[in-house]
């Protein structure tokens, strides 16, 4: 099985990308992460076709004691995943666009990180940088965003006529569910 | 620290596995990825957006990748709920799978009692400092109750401009009282 495969469900994408944090940086990278604006403000709204999306400082492997030996990493990790939808080589032109300046603000603390204003190496550098999955769970993985969104504006559209249709007559609920139609 | 957007959480877990356990965590996410009834049962959970389990053996640096002492397991959630909601459920529906997978991680008590599994999880568990939704406000089950409810609806606005207005209240009742549990 290909890696292309372990990392898709339906059309539905899985990215997993770890990147060693330059000496010294990764706490300026947290604060930088953690005042990121959320909602539409976040800069992963800019990113086309992502479903879900989240940056995490990882400082240190956990060490449960007992019989396990401690490990470290020669450096800390910045972990960034996306749940997507369609291919992985447009996703990441969009995620350099989209991202733009922000990309080196975030990445430009990882060591290596080549700056986003060149596609095929920000391309390369994610993909040295990606985990393949292994298994990989999508509720409806057939749904792109834009699908998403359009469903659930359709289903309140409908919520809200029915509504509002009560106690119309024949002719006017049918001439209400055309004129308003938002399709 | 960020792991809320809305009413989406994400859970970001890496636990380091027994030495040798990684060759059966490949064959369990083998099994997962070509028995369809494996995953069958996460749909049941039906707050599961997406998730994705990770071997890693290797934690990317630019070339060959760092080897710790041991392979480690990352697992990621989006759902919708409360962290406690997630855990309860995981560990009530599917607590065969859970063992058989994080078995092979070091310090897993079992998912039951819920307890100790809890006081687990957070200590291996990282916050994101940064995530994002692209419909914060929907859960799984409305995404898929709204695919139901498009599909359902353009099939019937494509017919509907030919209805005489009887006719079409007749299918327009038909149709609300199909999706009932859709909306």
């Amino acid at each position: 099985m290909s890696d292309t495969s372990k990392n898709t469900s339906g059309q539905a994408y899985s990215l997993t990308v770890l990147a060693p944090i330059s000496s010294g940086r990764s706490s300026d990278l947290a604060a930088y992460l953690d005042d990121l604006g959320s909602g539409e403000a976040s800069p992963l709204a800019r990113v086309p076709s992502t479903h879900f999306a989240r940056w995490a400082v990882l400082d240190a492997p956990v060490f449960e004691g007992g019989m396990q030996r401690r490990d470290s990493w020669s450096a800390p990790r910045l972990l960034f995943t996306s749940n997507f939808d369609g291919a992985l080589a447009p996703y990441l032109e969009g995620l350099r666009t989209g991202l733009g300046a922000i990309a080196d603000a975030v990445w430009g603390h990882c060591a290596g990180y080549p700056g986003h204003e060149g596609a095929a190496p920000f391309a390369a550098w994610m993909r040295a940088h990606q985990v393949t999955s292994s298994l990989f769970f999508a509720a409806y993985g057939e749904q792109t965003v834009e699908d998403v969104l359009r469903n659930l504006a359709l289903r309140q559209w409908l919520m809200e006529l029915a509504i509002d249709a009560q106690g119309m007559s024949d002719a006017d609920l049918k001439a209400a569910f055309l004129e308003r139609w938002p399709g | 620290m960020a792991n809320v957007d809305g009413r989406a959480t994400a859970i970001t877990v890496l636990t380091p596995v027994w030495p040798g356990a990684s060759l059966w965590l490949k064959l369990l996410f083998f099994a997962g990825r070509h028995l369809e009834f494996t995953l069958k049962k996460l749909e049941m959970l039906s707050f599961i957006h997406y998730a994705r389990w990770t071997i890693v053996s290797r934690f990317p640096d630019g070339g060959r990748g760092e080897r710790l002492h041991y392979t480690y397991l990352f697992f990621e959630s989006n759902f919708n709920g409360t962290w406690e909601e997630y855990i309860d459920a995981f560990s009530e529906v599917v607590p065969w799978r859970m063992r058989a997978i994080w078995f092979t991680s070091f310090g897993f008590p079992g998912p039951l009692p819920v307890g100790p599994f809890k006081e687990y999880i957070r200590k291996n568990e990282y916050v994101a400092n940064h995530y994002w939704s692209a419909y914060p406000a929907a859960s799984t089950t409305e995404v898929i109750s709204a695919g139901r409810v498009a599909a359902a609806l353009e099939e019937f606005h494509g017919r509907a401009p030919a209805m005489e207005p009887a006719q079409f209240r007749a299918e327009y009742d038909r149709l609300l009282a199909g999706l009932q549990h859709d909306l």
